[in-house]
């Protein structure tokens, strides 16, 4: 059997601020296929770990609440004029004043499936199992874990060199991750 | 505290409530300490005995509910009181009830986020869960009141072998829309937003099932920076798309009456009046399920006196707002010169009806403003306000129903309401209904949104120190 792949190195540190000076360092370093775990959000990662996907979300979700309203309108207008068009007391078939209720509806319809469907998709859920959960101890990256990873397809990874530059931050431990 | 971490401290910027407060989350709360405590309430085999007191009070109710809902589609809408004139009365006064409950909890989890009251965040996944549990309410009594509930998807436009379609000129087919996006979205932020909260569960969890159930609805959430961002990201968007919708939700409730011509209803004022309403009764409910749970969960920790304190100043905010609309209801009727909208605040003051507008002063207006008085925020009283004044609330839309349509233009059609049993158990039953759905979400998912507490300890900032 060959030797499983590897995934990455992976890093504990003590608290918050360890964590976001190692991720600066791993950084400087050249490394770009990395990621900080944490229990809770810390602001001051985003700006070391950069995510093209948070940026392109919002004109997702504005384009499907577009398209939302569009087609809630045109349903309406479509039944109303088209399909069942019913005389109330002589006024236009196409009453659109009428018609902007459902079509605001519709539009916060299709943007908040658009919101929730493509941020899932952007995290790469579902995925039931990752490398990571077989850290020893990445089970408290929840509570009060604070994790670093480097990724083996990284170009700068190299197995000895990096182990010993992410040993060099002063980590609580250091293991290999393999992929399998 | 090194020198720099002190300045970098004081130089976080305080928002103008936290100035000379009290904590949000009092001292001796750690990562490790509130993860075990929230995560114990739901990982612990053992059941407590209030909680299944509770259960068993809410479960026996939603009994009642179901054989009530099953001799109303057995026998028909003729074992309700309804009738003409007064053809909406209990099912419409709960369906606007629960409605208003489901909307304080949105206020709560979504306006007050986009507002950036941060201490919205431990009492959040219970606003959230007051939410679900009052919308999952209110959705049955419209298709109840139908009559023919099995045929109650004819309100959607499908496309159908009776070449009929429904009439997009009705407040009532807006609020078939309004609602089912309101409970989509709803559904979908909670969950979305209790993500990181499940992988925590998961992993916690000391069984196999647990595990395996947790680790499905985590989705593989592994908390990395890119993850947060994209929830943090998103739960913005979230809250900004569901604060216009919080607000239209109720509004669109409110012109199914506004938009008719009966005197009492036909008004402008009736959209904010209801929005106005729907904060008070949701914060009241949201108030006193975290009361309880705090006190049952031992939770004093993360769900502090400040935070009982802002609820409180809330629903005095909604109650002043309330009874500016009770000032001027009169004035405008006056003002306007409509004999027949004179004679409908003459008659709700004065009339058959008079208790139920007079209860919802005392109770609706009167008790909340109690709270004005520091000393009656103490648990219990607080309590017995916020329950009182979620009683109001149910008189004010029971008021709205019966003397409006009691009393239209007509004198020869006029006609009184009495409930019947069928009313009385449905009420009941619905309300086992919200607690048997609260219970065991209380029971089963984090009540405490764990990362949003988190966030708020004073080490949680780099620099802040470690407390492993």
């Amino acid at each position: 059997m060959s030797a499983p792949k590897r995934y990455g190195l992976a890093a504990e540190f003590e608290d918050a601020g360890q964590l976001v000076e190692a991720a600066r360092a791993v950084h400087d370093a050249g490394y770009r296929r990395f990621d900080a775990y944490s229990p809770y959000p810390i602001q001051e990662l985003d700006k070391i770990i950069p995510a093209w996907t948070v940026s392109v979300l919002p004109s997702i979700v504005f384009g499907a609440g577009v398209a939302g309203a569009f087609i809630g309108f045109y349903m309406q207008y479509f039944i109303a004029v088209n399909v069942y068009p019913t005389n109330i007391g002589g006024r236009p078939l196409n009453s659109w004043p009428m018609f902007t209720v459902i079509t605001f509806e519709m539009a916060v319809l299709f943007a908040v499936s658009a919101l929730f469907f493509t941020s899932l998709y952007f995290n790469g859920f579902p995925i039931l199992y990752h490398p990571l959960f077989r850290v020893p101890g990445f089970n408290r990256v929840m509570q009060d874990g604070f994790f670093l990873c480097i990724e083996a397809r990284d170009g700068n990874f190299h197995p000895t060199h990096t182990a010993r530059f992410l040993s060099s931050l002063e980590p609580l431990r250091v293991w290999e991750v393999d992929s399998e | 505290m090194r020198v720099d971490e002190l300045q970098r401290e004081s130089a976080r910027p305080l928002s103008p409530g936290e100035r000379g407060q009290p904590p949000l989350v009092t001292a001796g709360v750690t990562f490790k300490s509130v993860t075990e405590q929230v995560c114990k309430a739901v990982l612990q085999p053992e059941v407590p005995f209030f909680w299944f007191t509770a259960f068993l009070f809410a479960v026996t109710a939603l009994c009642v509910f179901v054989v009530a809902i099953a001799i109303l589609l057995d026998v028909g809408v003729g074992t309700l009181g309804n009738n003409i004139p007064v053809a909406w009365a209990f099912p419409i006064a709960n369906y606007v009830w629960w409605i208003e409950i489901a909307v304080g909890g949105s206020l709560l989890s979504s306006i007050l986020r986009v507002c950036r009251q941060n201490w919205r965040n431990s009492i959040n996944r219970l606003a959230e869960a007051v939410t679900l549990s009052g919308i999952s309410c209110a959705g049955v009594f419209p298709l109840l009141h139908l009559g023919r509930a099995w045929i109650s998807y004819w309100t959607l436009p499908y496309p159908n072998t009776m070449t009929i379609q429904p009439n997009f000129r009705s407040p009532l087919i807006w609020d078939v829309f309004g609602i089912f996006t309101y409970a989509m979205a709803s559904v979908l932020f909670w969950y979305f937003d209790m993500i990181p909260d499940l992988a925590t569960l998961r992993d916690r969890a000391r069984t196999r099932p647990a595990y395996v159930i947790y680790g499905i609805l985590a989705l593989g959430w592994r908390g990395s920076s890119q993850q947060w961002r994209m929830q943090e990201k998103a739960g913005r968007l979230f809250a900004g798309i569901l604060t216009p919708l919080v607000f239209t939700v109720h509004t669109v409730v409110a012109f199914d009456f506004a938009i008719s011509l009966v005197p009492g209803w036909h008004s402008t004022i009736f959209p904010p009046y209801f929005v106005m309403g729907a904060i008070l009764a949701g914060i009241s409910m949201v108030s006193m399920m975290a009361i309880r749970i705090r006190s049952a969960f031992n939770l004093q920790n993360v769900i502090t006196e400040r935070h009982l304190n802002n609820l409180a100043k809330l629903i005095l905010t909604v109650t002043v707002l309330l009874c500016y609309v009770y000032v001027i209801e009169p004035f405008t009727a006056w003002y306007g010169g409509d004999p027949y909208e004179m004679y409908t605040v003459h008659n709700r003051a004065t009339g058959p009806f008079a208790w139920t507008y007079w209860a919802f002063v005392a109770l609706g207006l009167g008790v909340p403003s109690l709270l004005w008085w520091k000393r009656n925020r103490t648990d219990t009283r607080f309590f017995v306000i916020a329950l009182l004044t979620v009683v109001g609330m149910w008189e004010e839309r029971y008021m709205l129903m019966v003397t409006s349509l009691g009393r239209d233009f007509l004198p020869s059609s006029w006609a009184n309401f009495a409930a019947t049993a069928q009313d009385n158990a449905l009420l009941y039953g619905s309300i086992g209904l919200f607690l048997t759905m609260f219970t065991l979400l209380v029971r089963m998912l984090p009540m405490v949104a764990l990362y949003e507490v988190k966030e708020l300890l004073p080490y949680s900032r780099p620099g802040g120190g470690s407390v492993k």
